[in-house]
């Protein structure tokens, strides 16, 4: 997803898009794998990593390509993503009040 | 140098020519955007709060010290509150709940986030408003009937919320348990208007400290109020919506027949209090924060002096901020918890002391040798941080677990939280309206009042406080209505009453500062623009200031707020605007990091 | 940051009379800022449904028995083509092709607005079997997760039709597009957390 900057009238540099369909596709495939591996006879533990792991992956394409943090400075990315060890550590911290 | 920045931005757009101001009366002062006049706003809510909050107080105070007698007035109140003019258990428990509900979220929270928040971001960072002023006014708008919900509480049937400030559940879920229905929703749905207020105020205060600083004013050029209120934003914007969940959850099952908390049907009760700590362990910081920043500034200022350390300030602000996401648990030690989790919890609450020790230690090291001008800001200042040293010692003794097996829900907690919340938070709420007041309203409040108010305070506030750590370590316990049907309560009740009239006298020194202000707002002597010799860019214009604040030119900053006693100023100030003599500090630093 | 010859200020770049901040225009910031809350908001309820289901796991029926999966998952899929038209209009108006920018946004309303359709008749069935709210955890914390998101996404599609509204009107243009912009964050958000809810509700 190169984007050359082009400077536009008003002096703002611009990237070609990404390619939104592109995504879109990714996205729809990795919800139809979801769903086939939901049913599957497998260890439940690895159903639910694999599904996580699935939901996350599509999160972060809509995240970066579509609310482009994938080109934001940094400063931004750090700031959309600052939240984001609270809810591992409210999660993580009361998951052993019940398995340890 | 610099120009009005012309363009359609939503902060420029009306505010660029502060002469012009030809709006209603209703736009200027009712629904105005302007952020100086919704603090203002939020001042007298919050003020207004902390009367009644004080008030319930003294009901509670009264029936500790004298059980069974009728309160003052008692008879006048209805007989579901009073029997023969006697507090009843049921209007006793309400009490405390709102005592603790008003004073943390209606007086002490807006107090310094609201008010000072809004007050002095855009006017201390050089700004002409906040970055999005109409979401500002909503913000206030939006508190407004979230405390009319939650005075509702009192005239319900059923009377108000009653199952403490912190609200338990199942408790707080199953009206058949508390009595109360209607009071316990009112106080869920409060909270939860309240919450939209507060994310709507930190989103912003946060934005605007981010993008709108002026030219020069890096962020180690910010004034300390200024970092503590900014990460008090960012504490407010990712706690508040936990507790907005979870008052949701709470809601439901008063209402809808869910059971996320109740144990009769797989709920937990440990949920409640995980979340609601979660939230409630930010909050804390949230209500000294601001009163820490505030009072940096003050104590600079009173001492003639920069502050001491000033990175090291700003890094224990963001340290007090961080840690203090990963201490909830200390609220829970006896709650049943897992207690290796609880041993994390202690580990991490002993570290959390070591930012708080850093301040203390730099503001020692700031008035140490200073040039002190005893003003009464300075005097509450300087009473926040002996104060606030002392409700911090005790909170490092119930960091430890197993001691605080011996005294939680005890008067030793009430002792502690009273010590950082009124000894520290409210001692800086005083100095911080002492001290902006003249560039609110124009006016100096009187300062000999201002002092009979402070040395009365500091002497009441100590004698109804400091015998708690006493009552408490005696196994005193908390929210009880009446001590003596303990025999070993019955030998301490003399301390109860020592309190208890202490309390009354404190809560009457009050009535002298809320003349103070009222009187000095029309009969005060009229303020200059600087009558503190502060640095600040506040001080650079009027008092008050017009709207748009700095009008069509943009300041410039040049250094930070803290050159007191500057060997390049002939004064013992020099305000953060005004370049040097000479070529080459003539031209802002550029404008990086 | 605009050069000194452009007469105006450029909105769609951080302000220029300002220190550096974020880098980024203030109305994006904040919308970025505000997402943040909302993370923390859902990170409780989605938090709360972890705890209990680890609690009392027995309160909880496999997948498929009682949710209607395939409904959902073409829900799911209308949602994500929603960002797609979404993300679709904010590069019209960046090109300045605003009557694409004004198709794309009433593309993104209509499949909006079916989803919260569908999310509602599908609710009405579940409750018509029986499956409600106070119908222990799984209901409890089911309707709790997915009503609050569905709150989220009609104050979205209200939104959308005021900035839709508005690029009829003209107000938008290639030198400012900053309604478009800051609504496709918060859609693209709440897309977003609807990919993370569908998993953890509907398919573990």
């Amino acid at each position: 997803m190169a984007h050359p900057e082009q400077a536009t009238t008003s002096g703002r540099p611009t990237h070609a898009h990404p390619n939104y369909i592109l995504i879109w596709v990714f996205l729809a495939v990795l919800t139809a794998v979801e769903l086939s591996v939901a049913f599957l006879p497998w260890p439940k533990t690895l159903i639910i990593l694999i599904l996580l792991g699935m939901a996350f992956w599509k999160a972060a394409l809509v995240g970066l390509y579509y609310m482009h943090l994938r080109f934001e400075p940094n400063r931004l990315r750090i700031l959309a993503i600052a939240p984001l060890p609270l809810f591992a550590v409210l999660v993580c911290a009361v998951i052993t009040e019940w398995i340890w | 140098m610099a120009t009005t920045a012309t363009g359609t931005s939503s902060y420029t757009a009306d505010h660029g020519h502060a002469h012009v101001d030809d709006r209603s009366f209703l736009r200027k002062y009712i629904f105005s955007t302007d952020h100086k006049i919704i603090g203002i706003q939020f001042l007298l809510m919050s003020l207004t709060f902390l009367l009644l909050g004080g008030t319930l107080a003294m009901v509670m105070r009264w029936q500790l010290g004298f059980p069974g007698k009728p309160l003052p007035g008692g008879t006048l109140l209805p007989e579901t509150y009073t029997n023969n003019g006697v507090v009843l258990p049921e209007f006793y428990n309400a009490a405390v709940t709102m005592h603790g509900t008003f004073m943390v979220f209606f007086a002490i929270m807006p107090l310094l986030v609201g008010v000072f928040g809004n007050y002095l971001i855009p006017l201390k960072i050089g700004a002409p408003d906040m970055a999005f002023p109409r979401i500002n006014m909503a913000s206030f708008w939006t508190a407004v009937p979230a405390g009319l919900l939650m005075l509702a509480g009192f005239f319900v049937e059923g009377g108000s919320a009653a199952a403490g400030w912190t609200s338990y559940a199942p408790l707080s879920a199953r009206s058949d348990l508390t009595g109360v229905h209607l009071g316990q929703i009112f106080w869920c749905l409060s909270l939860i208007i309240l919450g939209l207020s507060s994310i709507m105020g930190s989103f912003n205060y946060i934005t605007t400290v981010i993008n709108l600083r002026a030219p020069g004013m890096n962020w180690f050029r910010l004034p300390l109020s200024i970092w503590a209120l900014f990460v008090t934003a960012c504490l407010v914007l990712l706690a508040i919506p936990v507790l907005s969940g979870a008052a949701i959850l709470l809601l439901f099952d008063q209402t809808i027949g869910t059971h996320f908390f109740d144990p009769v049907a797989g709920g937990q009760p440990l949920l409640w209090q995980h979340l609601f700590w979660f939230f409630g362990h930010p909050e804390v910081y949230i209500l000294i924060l601001p009163g820490m920043g505030m009072a940096s500034d003050i104590i600079a200022n009173g001492a003639r002096k920069p502050i001491f350390g000033y990175s090291s300030m700003v890094l224990a602000i963001i340290a007090i901020g961080f840690l203090g996401w990963g201490v909830w648990g200390h609220h829970m030690f006896q709650s049943g918890m897992n207690p290796t989790l609880g041993t994390t919890f202690m580990i991490s609450t002993l570290l959390i002391a070591v930012p708080s020790a850093i301040k203390t230690f730099n503001w020692l090291g700031t008035i140490w040798q200073g040039n002190i001008t005893f003003h009464v800001p300075m005097l509450h200042a300087l009473a926040f941080v002996s104060m606030f040293v002392i409700g911090g010692l005790s909170g490092v003794f119930m960091a430890a677990s197993p001691f605080d097996i011996y005294i939680h829900d005890t008067y030793f907690i009430v002792a502690h939280l009273h010590y950082v919340l009124f000894g520290g938070s409210l001692f800086a709420i005083f100095a911080a309206v002492t001290y902006w007041y003249p560039k609110m309203f124009g006016r100096m409040m009187n300062p000999f009042w201002g002092k009979v108010h402070f040395w009365l305070t500091l002497v009441f506030y100590n004698c109804t406080f400091f015998p708690m750590h006493q009552l408490g370590l005696h196994g005193h316990m908390r929210r009880i209505y009446d001590p003596t049907q303990y025999a070993f309560l019955r030998e301490v009740q003399p301390v109860n009453v020592f309190i208890s009239i202490s309390a009354f006298c404190l809560f009457a020194t009050q009535f002298i500062f809320a003349a103070n202000f009222i009187v000095s707002w029309f009969k005060g002597e009229k303020a200059p623009m600087n009558p503190w010799l502060d640095n600040g860019l506040e001080w650079t214009v009027a008092s008050p200031p017009p709207h748009g604040n700095f009008g069509a030119t943009v300041p410039t900053v040049y250094r930070g707020p803290y050159e007191y006693s500057s060997p390049h100023s002939d004064q013992d100030y020099l305000p953060q605007n005004l370049p040097m003599p000479g070529a080459a500090s003539a031209h802002p630093q550029p404008a990086g990091d | 940051m605009a050069h000194a010859a452009a007469m105006h200020e450029d909105v769609m770049l951080p302000p220029v009379q300002r220190a550096a901040g974020a880098g980024v225009y203030t109305e994006k910031l904040g919308m970025w800022i505000f997402l943040g809350s909302e993370v923390m908001f859902f990170t409780a309820l989605i938090g709360t449904y972890v705890i209990l289901r680890f609690a009392h796991p027995s309160s909880w029926k496999p997948p498929g028995q009682v949710l209607n999966i395939p409904v959902t998952a073409v829900n799911t899929f209308l949602l994500i083509c929603s960002s797609v038209t979404m993300v679709k209009a904010f590069a019209s108006a960046q090109d300045g092709l605003l009557q694409q920018l004004k198709l794309w946004l009433v593309a993104t309303c209509v499949i909006g607005a079916t989803f919260v359709g569908v999310q509602v008749y599908e609710y009405r069935h579940l409750i018509e079997k029986g499956f409600v709210p106070s119908e222990g955890l799984y209901g409890s914390t089911f309707y709790t997760m997915t009503g609050f998101h569905g709150f989220h996404v009609t104050l979205g599609v209200i939104c959308m039709i005021f900035v839709t509204q508005k690029a009829f009107r003209g107000k938008y243009t290639q030198s400012d597009h900053r309604g478009v912009e800051v609504i496709g964050l918060y859609w693209h958000f709440v897309d977003l957390v609807w990919i993370i809810l569908f998993t953890i509700v509907y398919l573990i």
